[in-house]
C-alpha cells in the first residue's frame, strides 16, 4: 500500500486508521494480531507526528508492505534531515564504539543511534536501572523515537543525499 | 478539555473530555493540568476513559505536568485508561512514575490512604 499524507494534524487520526485497516486485513491467522496492531498503531502514530513536526510543506509518503513474515512500514519525506545524520564522528568511523552513541538517557530508558554507514542509522534501546532513581525530574519528556524503537523489531533512518529524502523504515515480525 | 467531577479535601477528579490527544492539543492539555494544580492544590486524579488516541507529545505533556505536581508536593494519578494506551505507557516505562488505576473511584480510595 502507498499512502500520501499531507502533513496536516487534523488528518492524523483518519490517516492512521486508514493504514491500520489495511494492515489488519493482511495479518496471517497464526500471528498475534492484537500485539501487531498495537505496535503498528504506536509506530504509525509517531511517524505521522514526526511528519507534521518535521516534514514541512508538501506530503509524506508511506509504504506499507508485507511478505507474510515481516511487515515493513516506510516513511519518506524531503524535509530537513534528522539532526543526528551530520553528527557522526567520521574520524572514528571504523570503531564500533564510536558508531554506537547514546542519544538520550534517563532512569527509565537509554536510546542509542548506531551508524551502519555515513547516511544510515539503526536505533536501539535499553531499559535503565531504577536503582538510582531519585526524582521524576530526571525523566525525559520526548518519547517519539523511543516508542518506535521499542515497538519494532528494527528501526532505521537513511538520508539519501542525492534525492534529499529522509527514509524511516520500521520492520515488525508477523 | 478537563471537567472536574468530584472534589474532596485530598483530591480532585477530572474527566478528560477529548477523544484524541496529540501534538495539536498537548500544550493546551498541559496548561489545564497546571491550572488545576495551581487553583486546587490537591492531588489530581485524571479519568482518561474517553481517550482513544494519544501520541508522544501528549505523554510528554503528562510527564511535564507531573514534574510540576511533584514540585508542589502533589501528584497526578491516572485512571480509566484503555488497554492500548496503558500498554503504550508501559512500553516506555512511564508506569514506573505514574500511579495508574482501573477506575477513578479506585484511585480516590488509594489517594485517601496516602
Amino acid at each position: 500500500m502507498v499512502f500520501e499524507f499531507d502533513n496536516s494534524a487534523d488528518k492524523l487520526v483518519s490517516s492512521l486508521q486508514y493504514m491500520l485497516d489495511d494492515i489488519a486485513g493482511g495479518i496471517p491467522p497464526q500471528a498475534d494480531a492484537e500485539d501487531i496492531m498495537f505496535r503498528c498503531k504506536a509506530v504509525i502514530t509517531e511517524l505521522l507526528t514526526n511528519a507534521i513536526k518535521h516534514a514541512g510543506k508538501g506530503s509524506t509518503r508511506f509504504n506499507v508492505d508485507s511478505d507474510g513474515e515481516m511487515l515493513t512500514i516506510c516513511k519518506t519525506d524531503t524535509g530537513m534531515p534528522l539532526y543526528l545524520i551530520n553528527t557522526r564522528n567520521n574520524a572514528a568511523a571504523d570503531s564500533a564504539v564510536e558508531n554506537k552513541r547514546l542519544i538520550s538517557a534517563d532512569p527509565l530508558s537509554s536510546l542509542y543511534a548506531n551508524w551502519e554507514s555515513e547516511n544510515h542509522i539503526r536505533f536501539s534501546s535499553e531499559e535503565g536501572s531504577l536503582d538510582d532513581f531519585l526524582s521524576v525530574e530526571e525523566v525525559a519528556e520526548h518519547f517519539g523515537i523511543l516508542i518506535i524503537t521499542n515497538s519494532s523489531d528494527e528501526f532505521t533512518y537513511t538520508y539519501d543525499r542525492n534525492t534529499r529524502e529522509n527514509i524511516f523504515r520500521v520492520t515488525i515480525k508477523l | 478539555m478537563i471537567t472536574i467531577v468530584k472534589e474532596s479535601p485530598k483530591y480532585i477528579i477530572g474527566e478528560v473530555t477529548i477523544t484524541e490527544a496529540n501534538l495539536s492539543n498537548s500544550d493546551e492539555f498541559k496548561a489545564e493540568l497546571i491550572k488545576l494544580l495551581d487553583e486546587h492544590k490537591k492531588v489530581l486524579i485524571i479519568d482518561l476513559q474517553e481517550l482513544k488516541y494519544v501520541d508522544s507529545a501528549f505523554l510528554g505533556a503528562l510527564v511535564s505536568a507531573l514534574k510540576y505536581a511533584i514540585s508542589m508536593k502533589l501528584d497526578i494519578v491516572l485512571a480509566g485508561l484503555r488497554n492500548d494506551i496503558r500498554d503504550l505507557i508501559k512500553l516506555i516505562r512511564l508506569d514506573k512514575v505514574f500511579k495508574i488505576y482501573n477506575y477513578a473511584e479506585e484511585a480516590s480510595f488509594a489517594v485517601n490512604k496516602m
